[in-house]
């Protein structure tokens, strides 16, 4: 018995990093079959009842279309994945400070807040027409209306978070004589952490919302544009091959933003 | 924007008077400040009109701007509805047919992957620049919304209550009926609650893509004529009509859901 619980915790960390590493590729494979299984039913459907490509376009046809002309669909990725990631970083950013800020001074929350909850029932688009001509038609103006959709839900997240801190834990570390900036640092923010890990992913497909809705004023790269472009030519290949291209940005980024969680969030307080 | 139930991101509303002066007070410092800066710097119109301007624009153009409310918010609400139910009954689907969950659940999220306004473009050429596209639309953004969080609550019930109504002999239908649904409720009105802003947005961002009437047509047209004011003051009722809307859901919520 003594050999075997001295020579397991020798085996155990081997073996569970070799699964560590498994297992993601397990999933993402596994991921990657259904996809094909789907994209083969969709091709199969659309032929065996013979759905006019207006309606349905084959999923070959679509990916025939990305193949002969990738460059609109890489450039547009590219510039709509810039906006998003600016508008994402700075929206969260802004986000975790003001929830923070708002934590410390319950006056300042009860005067705003309630300005940011009026902020976000005002439709992105028509902000869209008016950050626009505020900003030019820049990349950042595309940015801020991103950064616009990604800050409320994170403020709000953090201070849930920083708020259901135990009150004992609290008066525990206090009286080690812990600072405000020790209770912060090493107890509310990772308290508040699994909490704004759930906004952050959120906020990972509000920003791409937010830059394909700003390319709606008057852009000529990226992929809302490409959107706009299919409708108004009647394309509807190129409208789903951007709609695929979306799909991809969106989820990958999602992907990256819940496996940042797992790294940071270790102790899966959450799920 | 698979994943998290919607209800860890907007707080249930809750207020005490003292919360509700300070909001109150936020707000008119705000529209105070605007009013300022705008007046006090004579800001041009397209770079930030008065309050005062703004407001007296929509009482000159009431009526097109009541008409264009009207429109919207028709559009908004029978979409609404027709996304809640149809997210509550996928939710039911699965849980009395669990064979269905492992074609549903990604098909939902495979649909939902691409951000719900990127399907515009399609949605108008498929069903026309009548309300029928806002309907779809609208009807799209909120019943993924919903039925991710009925499927939530749903799943939420204890596993052993589950176990003591089936040895009293009680069927799916009757678990479902009896104990899946209370217990659902508050994340079902959660889901339902944050909805509402969301399908009236939605209707506004398809009606600037092409429509007969609304507010995003308003909007657009007067983004069209560089009459900025007019853009602001279909932002204000836009936005009156989404709280109206959000209030009235949260004002049901806590009527039904009183044991919350």
């Amino acid at each position: 018995m003594s050999a075997s619980t001295l020579s397991h915790p020798a085996s155990a960390p081997g073996g569970s990093s070799s699964l560590k590493l498994l297992l993601p590729l397990l999933r993402l494979l596994r991921g990657l079959a259904i996809l094909v299984a789907v994209f083969a039913l969709w091709e199969a459907l659309v032929v065996v009842f013979a759905i006019r490509p207006y309606y349905l376009p084959r999923p070959s046809v679509i990916f025939a279309a990305l193949w002969q002309t990738p460059a609109p669909y890489v450039q547009g990725f590219l510039r709509t994945l810039t906006e998003t990631l600016i508008g994402f970083a700075s929206g969260a950013a802004f986000g975790i400070g003001i929830g923070l800020v708002f934590f410390r001074l319950r006056a300042l929350r009860e005067l705003v807040f309630p300005l940011f909850i009026v902020s976000q029932t005002i439709p992105v688009i028509a902000f869209g027409a008016l950050v626009v001509l505020w900003f030019g038609n820049t990349l950042f103006a595309k940015a801020a209306i991103a950064f616009y959709l990604t800050f409320f839900p994170v403020t709000v997240n953090t201070l849930l978070g920083l708020e259901s801190v135990d009150p004992r834990q609290e008066a525990l570390l206090r009286s080690f004589g812990a600072s405000p900036r020790q209770l912060m640092m090493r107890l509310q923010f990772p308290t508040a952490l699994p909490q704004i890990f759930v906004a952050l992913r959120l906020a990972s497909s509000l920003a791409l919302v937010g830059a394909i809705v700003g390319e709606w004023f008057g852009d000529t790269v990226g992929l809302g544009v490409l959107l706009l472009q299919g409708m108004y030519t009647e394309n509807v290949v190129s409208i789903w091959a951007t709609l695929l291209v979306s799909a991809f940005l969106g989820t990958t980024f999602y992907a990256v933003v819940a496996g940042a969680e797992r790294l940071f969030v270790f102790w899966g307080a959450e799920q | 924007m698979s994943g998290s139930a919607p209800d860890t991101v907007i707080a249930a509303p809750r207020a005490n008077s003292r919360t509700l002066q300070r909001g109150v007070l936020g707000i008119v410092l705000f529209i105070l400040a605007w009013e300022g800066i705008a007046r006090g710097f004579h800001l041009p119109a397209y770079t930030l009109p008065a309050v005062s301007d703004i407001l007296a624009s929509i009482w000159t153009k009431r009526q097109i701007l009541l008409t264009a409310a009207g429109f919207t918010i028709t559009e908004a609400v029978v979409g609404y509805v027709i996304g809640a139910l149809i997210g509550v009954a996928l939710a039911v689907v699965i849980t009395l047919v669990p064979m269905t969950r492992a074609v549903l659940l990604p098909a939902a999220t495979a649909i939902n992957s691409v951000p719900v306004v990127a399907y515009s473009p399609l949605i108008l050429l498929w069903f026309g620049i009548g309300m029928p596209s806002k309907f779809v639309m609208v009807a799209l953004a909120v019943s993924f919304t919903v039925f991710l969080s009925t499927l939530a609550g749903f799943d939420r019930v204890d596993r052993r209550s589950v176990d003591l109504l089936r040895s009293f002999g009680a069927g799916r239908l009757a678990i479902l009926w009896r104990l899946r649904l209370p217990t659902a409720l508050p994340l079902m009105a959660a889901g339902l609650r944050v909805s509402t802003v969301r399908s009236i947005i939605v209707a506004i961002v398809t009606e600037m893509l092409g429509a007969y009437g609304g507010l995003g047509w308003v909007i657009y047209q007067a983004v069209l004529q560089i009459d900025f004011v007019q853009v602001w003051g279909a932002i204000f009722v836009a936005s009156a009509a989404s709280l109206a809307f959000f209030g009235l859901i949260g004002f049901a919520e806590r009527r039904i859901i009183f044991w919350k």
